[in-house]
């Protein structure tokens, strides 16, 4: 393992600029997530890393070393791919051996088969190993491609939303086991998603990207309770925080300068009016019963708040409310947070 | 831009050019009524011009029937027809110029038109053009090309006789490619690579360019050299494809006639004359109809059995 150092580096694809001056280190043993949505970036900043691609401005630094001319078998990455990238016509344990054969390792065939079936045991797949790779389930062939990456141990792990494919049950298991897997081995892992709740639950730090630039980058609770513009603060949360303009909230305090106000969902206080309210009234038009909490849904002019409620808050549809807000989050006109 | 009239006009038009009665008619069938409706002109035709004589030929080579002669008494000869071929020394030797030139064409035209693919699979400029060009003897006509190929082996104007002269400095007119006994073979063979190589790259092509990027970046992410990728990747991934290409190019030079018949007639001696060749002879020199119903009979099973024994093998590789 080793730490990995992006120095304001660019790509561009003909016109399109996919990474724009992006630097990063990821220190030895640290588990990165890049977060942001499709097209931002994320992956071409992992193929950058890998040397799939050729970077056009800036330095990648590998383990101290510029590895930014060096070929992706020099780099010693391991890489996994979105897609299952399975090689179809060979086995299971063939599969995860290949990376092993590699003249460049030299390994002794019974070293290769200890390596093997220590990863095979750890991601269950190990009663599997002699099925050719297509004869297995999507979940299987994604444990297949993670395994292969493990049965290394490479200066960093690149996984492009490795999870994305598979169904809900299986990715919240495989969440947990590489996580696990991430802490024994202290590997180094560069990871990329767009799942917020992948980012929150793995992540040592979160890298937020925006149009090819990292705008913000933290531990998961700094970027929670901390984004630097409504971008960030709209990357995480479930339901998205909720972004009201100042206007619609009139006697609220506010620092100079506020277009926005940013509140999550479980930070809004919710009271039921008898009579006048008092501060900024709402009517909850909407409820979502999700079983151990409600999402209510109330109309402040012609916005709609979303908070969290207890089942048993005794509100209703129809019930006429005033709001507070615990921590609110203040932003310029521009998007850009400012501290009150 | 209203020269069109609307979706619903054009709608509303073709549900009224629709007789009524038509309509009704099609309405009472059933889906499956229907799809038998059209597919039974392609059967129909299928039986006039490939089953029914396929039956009439079983039918006649068990006869003493010649076609010359279509009003002599017809006797039945049973199985002497195909117990005179199968002990014949003549059809063996004609089976085995078959056989090999089968295998030499076969072997030339998969290494190269796989090589052919494998260099033309990456993207440079005008790989588009080239790749038509290289596709250009494919669609000419056999008879062309076995024309122009007489006028090319001609020893003293021909201009392949004249390219190897320059190059190895022996006179043209030294030596002939379609009189030589130890030559013809070797230049049908070639006629048939240059005419079909281009398939075999052309289904090579789509072999290599059905196997994903992301396979090779995973290979060189995992430190596989190319010499690597090429053994473990390219080649068994390409595979099913290389051997249908094969398989088509086996079935067609098994039946192969319009290239010998113009390039060499079988000739010198009997040196290229394939099994087809023979045929020919039989049929419509000799006039043999009955004989050479029974000969073409046994050339089918030997191809219909060859080619059943290796689509096997290619559905076993395919599954893999």
């Amino acid at each position: 393992m080793a730490e990995v150092v992006l120095e304001g580096v660019s790509k561009r694809f003909k016109e399109n600029v996919a990474v724009d001056d992006l630097s990063l280190t990821i220190s030895d043993g640290e588990f990165v997530v890049l977060l942001g949505p499709t097209g931002v970036g994320k992956t071409t900043t992992l193929r950058l890393i890998a040397g799939l691609e050729q970077v056009d401005g800036g330095k990648v630094l590998i383990g101290g070393e510029d590895a930014t001319h060096a070929e992706p078998a020099e780099r010693d990455t391991a890489f996994v791919f979105q897609q299952y990238s399975l090689y179809p016509h060979l086995t299971v344990y063939d599969n995860l051996a290949f990376p092993l054969r590699s003249p460049l390792r030299g390994l002794a065939e019974a070293e290769i088969r200890r390596r093997v079936s220590e990863v095979a045991s750890m991601l269950r797949i190990d009663d599997k190993l002699s099925n050719p790779a297509t004869r297995l389930s999507g979940g299987q062939m994604q444990r297949v491609a993670i395994g292969r990456a493990l049965v290394r141990r490479p200066n960093i792990y690149l996984m492009d939303e490795p999870l994305s494919s598979l169904d809900a049950k299986l990715r919240s298991d495989l969440r947990l086991e590489l996580k696990r897997i991430q802490n024994d081995m202290g590997a180094t892992i560069l990871y990329v998603t767009h799942d917020q709740i992948e980012a929150m639950t793995m992540a040592s730090r979160i890298g937020v990207m925006d149009a090819g630039k990292l705008v913000q980058i933290g531990t998961p609770r700094e970027i929670y309770e901390n984004p630097l513009s409504t971008y960030v603060a709209a990357r995480l949360g479930q339901p998205a925080i909720n972004l009201l303009p100042r206007a619609l909230l009139g006697d609220l305090p506010v620092p100079p300068g506020t277009a926005t106000i940013g509140a999550r969902t479980e930070h809004v206080r919710l009271t039921k009016a008898n009579g006048a309210p008092r501060g900024i009234a709402g009517t909850i038009n909407w409820i979502e019963h999700l079983g151990d909490h409600n999402h209510l849904h109330v109309a402040v002019g012609d916005a709609d708040i979303v908070t969290l409620a207890d089942p048993d808050s005794g509100l209703g549809v129809g019930d006429l409310v005033s709001i507070e807000f615990a921590r609110p989050l203040f932003f310029g006109a521009s998007g850009m947070r400012i501290s009150g | 831009m209203n020269l069109l009239p609307s979706s619903a006009s054009l709608i509303e038009k073709a549900a009224r050019a629709t007789p009524p009665s038509f309509v009704g008619k099609v309405r009472g069938l059933s889906d499956k009524a229907i799809a038998w409706i059209f597919i039974a002109p392609t059967l129909l035709l299928l039986l006039a011009i490939n089953i029914f004589p396929l039956i009439w030929t079983i039918q006649l080579s068990f006869t003493n029937y010649r076609a010359n002669r279509p009003n002599a008494p017809l006797r039945d000869v049973g199985l002497a027809h195909y117990n005179e071929i199968l002990t014949n020394p003549d059809i063996w030797a004609a089976m085995q110029v078959t056989a090999r030139f089968v295998i030499a064409s076969i072997v030339i035209q998969t290494v190269l038109g796989f090589l052919l693919a494998w260099l033309i699979d990456r993207k440079f400029r005008g790989s588009g053009f080239l790749t038509t060009m290289i596709l250009l003897p494919m669609m000419l006509s056999p008879a062309v090309v076995g024309n122009f190929w007489t006028f090319l082996y001609q020893p003293q104007i021909g201009l392949f006789n004249y390219i190897v002269a320059f190059v190895t400095g022996i006179p043209p007119s030294s030596f002939q490619m379609l009189g030589d006994v130890n030559l013809s073979p070797w230049a049908i063979v070639l006629v048939d690579s240059w005419m079909w190589t281009p398939y075999v790259m052309l289904i090579c092509l789509a072999g290599l360019r059905s196997i994903p990027d992301y396979i090779y970046e995973a290979a060189e992410v995992d430190r596989a050299s190319k010499w690597r990728q090429f053994w473990t990747i390219t080649l068994p991934m390409a595979m099913p494809f290389i051997m249908l290409a094969v398989l088509f190019r086996g079935i067609e030079n098994f039946k192969m006639f319009d290239m010998v018949n113009l390039l060499t007639g079988g000739g010198p001696g009997s040196t290229t004359e394939v099994a087809s060749i023979t045929l020919k002879r039989e049929a419509f020199e000799k006039w043999r109809t009955g004989y050479s119903s029974a000969f073409a009979i046994i050339l089918f099973v030997t191809v219909f059995g060859l080619a059943n024994i290796y689509v096997r093998a290619l559905n076993r590789v395919k599954s893999r």
